[in-house]
Parts: structure tokens; C-alpha cells; sequence
């Protein structure tokens, strides 16, 4: 099964994705806070990011979300192409666009986004990573 | 108002309609599924947002004029992001 680990950055697990289509549009490499605090299992979006990047990757406008905690009120979501060249993820997943993500990363990935993947530091704790 | 503006209130009008029909009536069409809005009128159905996706692609490349909806999810429950910032 392919698996791939990141550092840790600030001390705290990330995920690295592509967001935009591999053919034709802007694609972006961005550094998501993989945080299993963030929304449940059958939340409305699986991603937190910058509203921004989500529109300069064709982002498709959903429904919009209400949150709560770090985040308070009524976001939009949109459907962003999201990419892990060496898992060969390559799915439109939904997220939410805020005004800014986290200090010091560039958005969430929440808890129904990893619960995809098998998740962890694998037996190294300066590391994380997905395996599918 | 723009053009793109117009589209997207019929849009958003027209989800809202499919949401509250999926309230209501559970036996609607769309119930359980995931529906693709183009110029206010629905142009894709689909399982899974991925195929949903997908679909819109192909039936309005300007995705600016689309829009979608999960019919039967509550959007009325607050999602809660714990302190992160």
C-alpha cells in the first residue's frame, strides 16, 4: 500500500496536497494542519482552506457550512480538485473558504479528509503521513 | 449586478429549493444525492461529489455559473473547528 510522510512542521502534523486540476487551471502546493479535532465524520466539507485558493483552483461553489469554535458563522464551501501524486489521490473533495487559514499553515486538513486514509507517524514521531 | 452574479442567485434559489424539497419529502428524486445547478437549472446528478464534479465539468465549463448541493444533508448544524488559531 502506498504511504507518504511529511515532517512535522511547527511541531505539528501536516499534509502536503495539490489543489487544482492536473490538466489545464492553477495548481498549487499547499501545507494542510491535519487535525482530527476539525469537523466529524459526516461533515459538510473535508477541508478548511483560504477562500482565495479556493477560487484560483476552479474552486465550484457549494452549499455553504456553519461553524463554530475557531471559526463562527456562515463560510462558503467549494469543490476543489485536491491531489497526492504518490498515494494517485486525485478526487474533488469539498471545502470550506475563510478569510485565513491557521497561523503558520495554509489551511485544515479535517478529520472526514484524513479518515480516508490509514493516518499516523507510523512509528516516527518527528513525521506523519497517509497510507491507502 | 453582473451577469454571474444573477446565475448564481438563481443558483443558490434553486438549491434551496432542493434542499427544503429533501426535508420534506424524502421520497424526492434527489434525495440522498448529489446535485449540479448550471444557469438555475439542475444539469447533473451524481452518487459522490467527486462524479459530481465531474459532471458539472462537462455541462458548463464556466464554473462560475454553477453550483452544488448534497440534498438531504442539514445545513443548518454548526460544524465545530476546535481552538487552532
Amino acid at each position: 500500500m502506498p504511504r507518504v510522510l511529511w515532517p512535522l512542521l511547527n511541531d505539528r502534523p501536516i499534509i502536503q496536497v495539490i489543489l487544482g486540476l492536473a490538466q489545464g487551471g492553477q495548481q498549487v502546493a499547499r501545507n494542510l494542519r491535519a487535525d482530527t479535532g476539525a469537523g466529524t465524520a459526516q461533515s459538510g466539507f473535508e477541508l478548511l482552506l483560504d477562500e482565495h485558493d479556493c477560487l484560483l483552483c476552479g474552486g465550484i461553489p457549494l452549499q455553504g457550512a456553519l461553524l463554530g469554535g475557531a471559526y463562527t458563522g456562515s463560510y462558503p464551501v467549494y469543490l476543489v480538485q485536491v491531489r497526492i501524486p504518490l498515494l494517485g489521490f486525485d478526487q474533488a473533495v469539498p471545502a470550506v473558504g475563510v478569510p485565513a487559514g491557521p497561523a503558520g499553515f495554509d489551511g485544515i486538513a479535517c478529520f472526514q479528509f484524513l479518515n480516508r486514509f490509514t493516518y499516523g507517524n507510523f512509528a516516527d514521531p518527528g513525521q506523519f503521513g497517509l497510507e491507502m | 449586478m453582473s451577469t454571474s452574479k444573477t446565475v448564481q442567485e438563481l443558483n443558490r434559489e434553486l438549491a434551496k429549493k432542493l434542499i427544503e424539497e429533501g426535508r420534506t419529502n424524502p421520497q424526492s428524486v434527489y434525495a440522498g444525492k448529489f446535485v449540479g445547478i448550471a444557469n438555475g437549472q439542475v444539469v447533473a446528478v451524481a452518487d459522490n461529489w467527486d462524479e459530481l464534479a465531474r459532471r458539472l465539468r462537462q455541462a458548463e465549463p464556466d464554473l462560475s455559473k454553477t453550483f452544488g448541493v448534497e440534498v438531504g444533508r442539514d445545513y443548518d448544524v454548526v460544524e465545530e473547528i476546535w481552538g487552532l488559531r
